[in-house]
């Protein structure tokens, strides 16, 4: 068991792997707590899905990508927010034409600018490829982020299951919904290597899903949210090396396994 | 002079594949914008892009034991709605993360399953669609599908807007919701499916969201909207696969790009609902006083 727990280790790619993944699934995994609360899972799909054009433009200027990607991402919720206010149009259909409308503007640039990043690693990740540099780039941006996360989660909290009282509290809403917004981009840009786009949206999801039916206390949730996500992320990685299987998709597929266990301490709890 | 530019207009229908994308893509686009009207007055958006991925593992399994792509994908999105309606019943999530839950997850297994098995299916196709290579026996389940789906909507299109928008009413003509809920969802699941041979898993939530979106902003009457949306859905379809002759490839791209430019221009410009319009308002009002 140990062996084929260290097997893998040996290799300076593996170990690489780990901590990305490691570190992209403690991220998520505390935002996802909000966002379950909040009703904001299509928030995360989202400005994950909008970042591709920002991606594209930011290589034809000659700018970080990753700073390209931050812009998109948030650009995208404060346009729906500014065609929502002035419109009659729902919020999630909003949301819905304006990120799907960014990323297919993304693509049609893509096929045409020849970037050097590789389609397939933006949309899928490539856990396994990171580079040391991309490592503690991922941790600079994670670790701030979630500390605030944590070090305010009382008024975080409130603000997304009681915005009324939130309010009434004299909490400033609005900037703290723009914090958790800013937050939430900061953490998708930074896991697109690893995650890439499409399953950092599950991984935004889920864990947070599982804390909520595991636990009724917020602390737990939390808790719970994080160890389900570092674990499927550890497991996922090295399984994964002696499955010969897609990392990203097995770390998602085993946090989701958690959701029924879950489900079943939450109610033996109530009981 | 004028002969050649209209001749470099007139050549992408000039090849069979390019002419084929065009109308197959219009007519996929016309069904999807059809139901995009009822997914963006109640509220659905969220579905259309649940069922796009979730029946990707479907596509994966059907590739692997040599089914119909449609027969995997339907199982799939079957599978889907059931999952996601057995976790709204057993837990207190919001519905956005019952949706997210079940559809992400699903989609992660069916890129797991791809990944098992690299060489019997091309991810790029079930991501991104791939309208302009698109096999014979493909276009004959989209058209299949993509007509069936017409003529139901055509029937029954006001007894489902009875049934969503005004259920004590369906009930007192005898119609049942629950029923007509079931008929629209496994119509959605089906367009679904067509529309991934089109654009691609990731962008079929513009299809069944955008033209139903950008109609809204332009009338004020249900009818009007679906013809509407459907005009706008198979014009910006047919248009986007048009484009994409002189640009080389990214349909799906291009017709959601499109999709989006009409959106944005009645957001803009619409008579009654664009900005434009509120604008003039505002401004009539404060210097209303003023002229007379």
């Amino acid at each position: 068991m140990i062996e084929w727990l260290a097997a893998p280790l040996a290799h300076d790619f593996m170990v690489r792997g780990l901590i990305v993944a490691v570190l992209v699934g403690t991220g998520c995994a505390v935002l996802s707590c909000y966002l379950v609360l909040k009703g904001w899972s299509l928030m995360g799909d989202a400005i994950s899905h909008a970042v591709l054009p920002g991606i594209v433009l930011a290589h034809v200027g000659g700018l970080p990508m990753k700073l390209g990607a931050l812009v998109a991402g948030l650009g995208c919720a404060l346009a729906t927010g500014y065609i929502r206010r002035n419109s009659r149009v729902r919020e999630d259909a909003v949301l819905a034409v304006v990120f799907a409308g960014m990323f297919a503007a993304g693509l049609v640039l893509f096929v045409k600018v020849d970037t050097d990043q590789h389609l397939n690693h933006v949309l899928f990740g490539n856990v396994l490829g990171v580079t040391w540099r991309e490592v503690v780039e991922t941790g600079l941006v994670v670790v701030p982020v979630v500390a605030l996360a944590l070090l305010r989660r009382r008024d975080l909290f409130l603000v997304c299951f009681d915005p009324g009282h939130a309010r009434a509290i004299g909490l400033d809403a609005k900037r703290l919904e723009i914090a958790l917004l800013v937050g939430l981009a900061l953490v998708i840009v930074a896991a697109l290597s690893a995650a890439g786009i499409v399953l950092v949206v599950a991984m935004l999801i889920a864990p947070g899903a599982i804390g909520f039916v595991a636990t009724r206390r917020f602390d737990a949730m939390i808790a719970v949210a994080a160890s389900v996500s570092i674990g499927a992320s550890v497991l996922g990685v090295l399984a994964s090396f002696h499955l010969d299987v897609a990392t990203a998709p097995l770390i998602v597929v085993l946090q989701a396994a958690c959701f029924l266990p879950a489900l079943w301490i939450g109610r033996r709890a109530v009981r | 002079m004028g002969g050649e530019v209209l001749e470099l207009l007139l050549e992408p229908f000039a090849y069979s594949y390019m002419a084929r994308a065009i109308w197959v893509s219009a007519l996929v686009g016309g069904v999807c914008a059809f139901l995009s009207c009822y997914l963006v007055l109640k509220g659905w958006s969220l579905m259309g892009d649940a069922l796009s991925h979730a029946v990707v593992p479907g596509v994966a399994v059907a590739y692997l034991v040599k089914l119909p792509y449609a027969a995997g994908a339907f199982a799939a999105g079957l599978l889907a709605a059931l999952a996601m309606a057995a976790v709204q019943r057993v837990t207190l999530l919001r519905e956005d993360a019952a949706i997210g839950l079940v559809f992400t997850t699903m989609f992660a297994a069916g890129l797991l399953i791809v990944s098992v098995n690299p060489a019997s299916v091309s991810v790029q196709t079930i991501i991104m669609g791939n309208v302009l290579a698109i096999a014979d026996e493909d276009v004959v389940q989209v058209v299949g599908i993509a007509a069936v789906a017409l003529a139901v909507l055509l029937l029954r299109w006001r007894d489902l807007m009875l049934a969503f928008f005004d259920a004590s009413h369906a009930q007192a003509v005898g119609l049942s919701p629950w029923r007509l809920r079931v008929l629209f969802f496994v119509l959605l699941s089906a367009c679904t499916v067509a529309a991934l041979q089109t654009v691609g898993a990731i962008m079929v939530i513009a299809m069944v969201v955008t033209p139903g979106a950008t109609a809204y902003l332009l009338t004020d009457r249900f009818g009007r909207m679906l013809v509407v949306a459907v005009l706008i859905g198979t014009g910006t379809a047919a248009s986007g696969a048009y484009v994409s002759y002189f640009l080389d490839g990214a349909t799906g791209g291009l017709i959601v790009v499109a999709q989006t430019l009409a959106f944005l221009a009645a957001f803009a410009f619409a008579p009654k609902h664009g900005r434009l319009a509120a604008w003039r308002r505002t401004r009539a009002a404060s210097s209303g006083g003023a002229d007379r």
